[in-house]
């Protein structure tokens, strides 16, 4: 089917399957179609059908709650066609660089429980992809409605595997679902990369990390990439790591080799919210420092006024993270120096 | 012309934001420091709040949700914001900030006429 849509940079036309999402097909077609989460939290990707007949299909997503459906709104990311359609998006809209997103399948193996509830996963492609440090995946199963999104922990080229990090919610259907198969392989539909958080070392910045609880998963992958990169000959990079207790933290040893790479040219903080950091070190990884707050106080109080030529890369819970972007900006940060991603 | 009192100029400290209701329309008043601004109280790109959302520094308003913003003394718009302020006259005299106020200034997506030819202003 034909979709057109309409910007203030113009028309442009795509054509979209009638199995996948508005978004999804125009993205996979290289258009830089607003959004930020591409599976219903967040509402960037609304737009206004004009004509065509459409299938919405999670009408109660929580990112369209300011929607006039009554006026064509839709969120792109949970809509499917059933026509040709016309649309209106109130953004500009042009071809982009980079890769591409598409869709693949992909098996899910080695399920590897890191904490009490986050565990570790690989995920088999049926064609590898190239992505970028700090970018994510969405996954969608046949048992489930909904795709949810994770970021890539690893960074490689043409990736046959990725590595892949889940926070187990009460009531949070995937994550219950896959912790419930233990050993099996389980077969998901995989749509990616995606995601602008991305870590580019050509931009020759030195590296802030902010990451509340999972949303470490892909300021490792930012530390892969810049560790091999040699990035931190040259520049510096500072990682906060937030979790409730120092039982909640995971990848430490591999922190700890990234701070060794680099001639501590890197630190690390973990910074506890719910537990007393009795001291700034710990025996069993005298690399890393432990401070006692949340991640967005403890991170402004040692950066406050450090923030020259840095960006600055901030994922988790969307509390964490609007709390640490109003930090940044009162802190006198760009917003051009901001890159986020909101986990909901 | 309905110039009307929104409240007295020391009532907005500098750097921060206050919502005051207008006769059944809602305003933000804005102290940047250099100057007063009264503006809609959400952000144009998702309809945030911006008197919890949106932080002053520099003269700069920035929605801290989507990092849209504006230097509120040109009300250029900075970085990738897509959509211009609106803003109501506003003049001081004898210590009160007043603002000429004909009627509701809304964003398009908001637009309960439903013009949608005013989508993408």
């Amino acid at each position: 089917m034909k979709i057109t849509v309409e910007s203030k940079s113009g028309s442009c036309a795509f054509q979209c399957g009638e199995n996948e999402t508005i978004l999804y097909a125009g993205l996979r077609e290289g258009l830089n179609l607003p959004y930020e989460c591409a599976t219903g939290t967040c509402g960037t990707c609304r737009a206004r059908v004009m004509s065509g007949d459409v299938e919405v299909r999670w009408k109660d997503a929580p990112g369209g709650k300011k929607l006039k459906p009554e006026k064509g709104d839709v969120l792109m990311c949970q809509t499917r066609p059933l026509s040709d359609c016309l649309l209106r998006v109130p953004s500009e809209i042009a071809a982009t660089d980079g890769n591409r997103p598409a869709s693949r399948r992909g098996v899910i193996r080695d399920i590897r429980r890191l904490t009490n509830d986050v565990a570790h996963f690989d995920l088999h492609l049926t064609e590898p992809m190239d992505f970028e440090a700090g970018q994510f995946v969405v996954l969608e199963t046949g048992d489930l409605s909904g795709g949810r999104a994770y970021s890539m922990v690893n960074f490689d080229n043409s990736a046959a595997k990725v590595a892949l990090v889940m926070k187990r919610k009460p009531g949070g259907g995937f994550s219950d679902w896959l912790f419930a198969r233990g050993d099996d392989e389980v077969q998901v539909a995989v749509f990616g990369p995606l995601g602008k958080a991305v870590f580019r070392p050509e931009e020759g910045k030195n590296i802030v990390c902010i990451a509340g609880g999972s949303g470490i998963a892909g300021m490792m992958s930012i530390l892969e990439h810049s560790t091999r990169a040699g990035h931190f000959e040259n520049y510096t990079g500072n990682v906060f790591f937030g979790v409730r207790t120092l039982s909640d933290a995971f990848y430490l040893e591999v922190l700890a080799r990234y701070v060794t790479a680099s001639n501590s040219k890197l630190q690390v903080t973990v910074a506890l919210s719910h537990e007393d950091a009795k001291m700034p070190t710990h025996p069993n990884y005298p690399m890393l420092r432990f401070a006692s707050g949340m991640v967005h106080e403890v991170a402004a109080k040692t950066m406050q006024g450090r923030y020259e030529n840095a960006m600055v890369y901030v994922a988790g819970p969307p509390v964490m993270v609007d709390s640490t972007i109003r930090a940044l900006v009162i802190d006198g940060v760009r917003t051009s120096d901001i890159r986020y991603d909101k986990y909901s | 012309m309905a110039w009307k009192r929104i409240c007295g100029a020391d009532e907005v400290p500098e750097n921060t934001a206050k919502k005051f209701d207008i006769d059944g329309i809602p305003i933000l008043l804005v102290n940047y420091g250099e100057g007063y601004r009264a503006i809609p109280p959400i952000c144009p790109h998702m309809e945030e709040p911006l008197e919890e959302s949106g932080v002053i520094v520099r003269c700069v308003l920035t929605c801290t949700k989507h990092l849209w913003s504006w230097d509120l003394k040109t009300l250029e718009m900075k970085g990738e914001t897509e959509k211009p302020l609106k803003v109501y006259d506003i003049k001081q005299e004898n210590g009160l900030i007043l603002a000429n106020i004909e009627e509701e200034l809304a964003y398009e997506f908001d637009d309960a006429e439903g013009d949608d030819d005013d989508f993408f202003k």
